[in-house]
């Protein structure tokens, strides 16, 4: 598409965008201010240019030119301005994808009521229409609506990664009834997950599993319309947002579902209860839940019993923006902390005041911008490090990502955790055995497959080597890419953990390399780094995630290395690579 | 035609006239604003949509429940006494015509003066902050600045005419009033127009979402 057709798709878009809320919110703005230092990005910068309204104003200059009465008739007056071509296109993104994470913080705070979110959604949908997004955000995009999830997993690996944690639910809880059920029917319970916990973060879906056993529930997941994430929601595109709801409420209705109850996702919950209703136009039959509401109700219930001094760290709350300031959940995850943890310290401002963890609004799949949101992120570090706390729990996998990558950059010494997971740790079972210990020390048993280590740093390959040997697999090593293609090309092991920052050549290259060669394309590669994408734009990892330029990773841990979370995901993927044999 | 008459007709007739041109504008708006799709949330709220429209409509009241206006009193000081002023000033443009005697009470005549007064002071400030400090300029255009302007010496002009004594004042203000009339549907000053429906649409949308209103006092303490 040519500047000339980009420019009159984008203006006639505009002007069917226009809902009666909108038309106000655009109208009743008086640039008082008030909202700039509301935003982070501003607070962080002090740059003039990432105020909200300045921001939202380079939309509403197209909307007093094309649509508003007196811009159309004196545009100069009132500060409208036509769309000339691409380059106004791109500045449109840099303002409403690269400045702001649709967190709401600015809406809240907005004396006259203006919805900024909703105006920049309308903004970045009309830049969606000619393909002026992200790349991360494109990419997510085309898998959710080619392979209904955002990481493109396929419904082989998604039902083997459900039948190994169900294999490990039944050694966790010693019952070899237990199990993930898939596509029950008539349950009480339809559990839908964010991708990344059946690809990259196990742990969190098992937490989940143990405490729907506890409790006794009759639940089940669904073979498929299982992503509950949304990027619909981010894109400004209502097509995909329908669609990727309807795929999980159609799912519900065919099992006869009695309730459908959400993981713990920010964006996925807010776009699933809130949003996908209104665009898929579908009054549904059934309620929708919060997992952290699930939970909270278990215990009032007192279906599921916590003891708090398992967990002895200190403990704060992130408010993930979606479900704080867009769904008013905000006291479900205070209760559960309370019962779960010794020491939970709350953090100014919290709630729906709370600051953006800066990964929001599809942030995280944004390479272009990376510098910028780890800059801005400056409110939220500054907020972390007064709580003096240990452990950052938060609920949403997206807000898991961009905390770890701030804590990195602001060099706190936190952990990044999901609530399910402290709830899960303390939670008792008959023999008041927090189901953390058989998980992590007894489940995780390899039969001497080997796994090549690769890392320059003696210690971590130290540490990774020993709990691997620990563990009952085979090790090798290597401290540079050059020693690792060796061992590689001589030894074949059955799996390599692969740091990315590495003198001479990256473990990306490696990467490449090893995706490259047909010989090689089977080993599975768990990338395992601590590098702070700031310092080195030029090997932006999240890449792997979300775009798709080369295939994901099989395992993504981020250092410092949760033991539990790799013993995990190593299980997980020599699991797949059985039934993978076994199949073939 | 004397002062008294030209006083007169600007009092009177010109002031209807340019009513009935604000009244058919504002309609005008209204039925363009009204006809556009208003988006309806399906889902069963978790909160009280009718609760939070109401703290929503108040909200601008209760400074304590927004971070924004906690954080800058002097502003919010600000934008009270102006919209004050403006309030004593639409009054005055009433009570001069139709129950002038009122002005004659001292009083109440230097409470309106006091009022109008340091809402010009207060527009003044305005004027002054939205010209040097960069995020307000950056996001100025001519509207907000001639808006202010004119605003502040319709304030001035009643702060003049308010005692109702002088032809040159009262004249004044009531030309500046006509004008106003007949602008202000064109310009930012219409804000108020909009106002209501969007703090309406705003509390109700998150009431029914649960999120308004706010839970957490001692964030507002934090702000401080």
């Amino acid at each position: 598409m040519n500047n000339t057709e980009n420019v009159q798709k984008v203006i006639e878009l505009l002007k069917k965008k226009i809902s009666r809320q909108a038309a106000i919110s655009f109208g009743v703005c008086v640039h008082c201010g008030m909202c700039t230092d509301t935003c982070h990005y501003y607070a962080a910068t002090k740059d003039p240019k990432m105020a909200p309204a300045y921001k939202v104003d380079q939309l509403r200059k197209l909307y007093k030119y094309y649509i508003d009465w007196t811009g159309r008739i004196v545009p100069g007056w009132v500060g409208a301005k036509p769309l000339k071509d691409d380059k106004d296109l791109d500045m449109l993104m840099d303002a409403l994808y690269g400045s702001c994470t649709m967190c709401r913080r600015c809406t809240l705070n907005c004396p006259m009521g203006v919805d900024t979110a909703m105006l920049v959604r309308i903004g970045r949908s009309l830049l969606t229409s000619v393909g002026k997004a992200p790349q991360g955000v494109k990419d997510v995009c085309k898998a959710q609506y080619e392979t209904g999830n955002q990481m493109a997993v396929t419904k082989e690996d998604y039902l083997e990664t459900i039948e190994w944690l169900s294999e490990e639910l039944q050694t966790a809880t010693g019952d070899r009834g237990a199990k993930i059920p898939i596509d029950k029917k008539n349950a009480n319970v339809v559990y839908t997950i964010n991708p990344r916990e059946v690809k990259y973060a196990p742990l969190s879906l098992l937490a989940a599993a143990r405490i729907f056993y506890a409790a006794g529930e009759n639940w089940t997941m669904t073979s498929e319309g299982w992503d509950n994430t949304n990027f619909g929601l981010f894109a400004g595109d209502d097509v995909l947002g329908a669609l990727m709801g309807k795929r999980q409420f159609d799912k519900v209705y065919e099992l006869g579902g009695r309730k459908l109850v959400v993981s713990e996702c920010g964006h996925g919950f807010r776009a699933t209860k809130w949003e996908a209703p209104n665009w898929a136009k579908m009054d549904l039959k059934f309620p929708i839940e919060s997992f952290l509401e699930t939970m909270t109700r278990y215990i009032k219930e007192g279906r599921i019993r916590l003891n708090s001094s398992v967990n002895k760290e200190s403990v704060t709350y992130h408010d993930p923006c979606n479900l704080a300031r867009s769904s008013g959940i905000t006291e479900e995850p205070r209760f559960l902390l309370r019962q779960s943890v010794m020491d939970y310290r709350e953090m100014y401002p919290n709630r729906a005041d709370n600051w953006c963890c800066s990964g929001g609004g599809g942030a995280m799949s944004m390479s272009e911008y990376t510098p910028r949101r780890l800059e801005v992120a400056k409110m939220k570090a500054e907020q972390l490090k007064a709580t003096g706390a240990q452990i950052v729990v938060t609920a949403c996998h997206n807000c898991v990502d961009a905390l770890s990558d701030l804590i990195k950059y602001y060099k706190l010494n936190m952990n990044v955790k999901v609530v399910s997971e402290l709830v899960s740790e303390a939670m008792i079972i008959e023999k008041r055995i927090p189901l953390k210990v058989v998980a992590a020390e007894e489940i995780i048993r390899g039969s001497g497959e080997r796994i090549l280590v690769i890392d320059d740093e003696p210690d971590i390959v130290t540490y990774l080597t020993t709990l691997f040997e620990d563990h009952g697999y085979k090790t090798l090593s290597a401290f540079s890419v050059d020693e690792a293609m060796n061992k590689i090309l001589s030894e074949h092991p059955d799996m390599i953990t692969l740091d990315i920052l590495m003198p001479g050549k990256t473990g990306i290259k490696l990467y490449h390399e090893l995706r490259s060669k047909k010989e090689l394309l089977n080993i599975p590669v768990i990338i395992i780094t601590g590098i702070n994408p700031v310092d080195y734009p030029q090997i932006d990892f999240r890449k792997f995630i979300y775009e798709r330029s080369l295939p994901h990773p099989e395992g993504f841990i981020e250092k410092p290395v949760n033991k539990e979370q790799l013993l995990i995901t190593v299980g997980k993927i020599f699991a797949h690579k059985q039934t993978a044999v076994k199949d073939a | 035609m004397g002062s008294g008459s030209i006083l007169r007709f600007m009092e009177n007739e010109a002031q209807i006239v340019a009513l009935s041109v604000m009244a058919l504008v504002y309609a005008l708006k209204l039925r363009w604003i009204f006809k556009k799709n208003l988006v309806k949330e399906i889902t069963p709220a978790k909160g009280d949509p009718q609760k939070g429209a109401r703290l929503s409509l108040l909200s601008i009241a209760m400074p304590w429940t927004m971070e924004s206006m906690l954080k800058h009193p002097l502003r919010y000081f600000e934008f009270v006494i102006f919209h004050l002023g403006v309030t004593a000033a639409i009054a005055a443009s009433f009570i001069i015509p139709y129950a002038p005697k009122l002005f004659t009470i001292e009083s109440v005549m230097y409470l309106f003066q006091g009022i109008t007064g340091f809402a010009f002071i207060a527009g003044a400030v305005r004027l002054i902050k939205r010209s040097i400090m960069p995020d307000l300029r950056l996001i100025s255009s001519m509207d907000d600045y001639f808006s202010l302007i004119v605003l502040d010496v319709w304030l001035l002009t009643a702060f003049f005419g308010i005692p109702n004594k002088d032809y040159t004042a009262l004249i004044s203000f009531f030309i500046m009033t006509a004008f106003f009339l007949i602008f202000v549907p064109f310009s930012k000053i219409s804000h108020y127009l909009y106002y209501p429906f969007a703090r309406v649409y705003f509390g109700r949308h998150f009431g029914r979402r649960g999120v308004y209103p706010k839970v957490g006092e001692k964030n507002m303490e934090a702000a401080k």
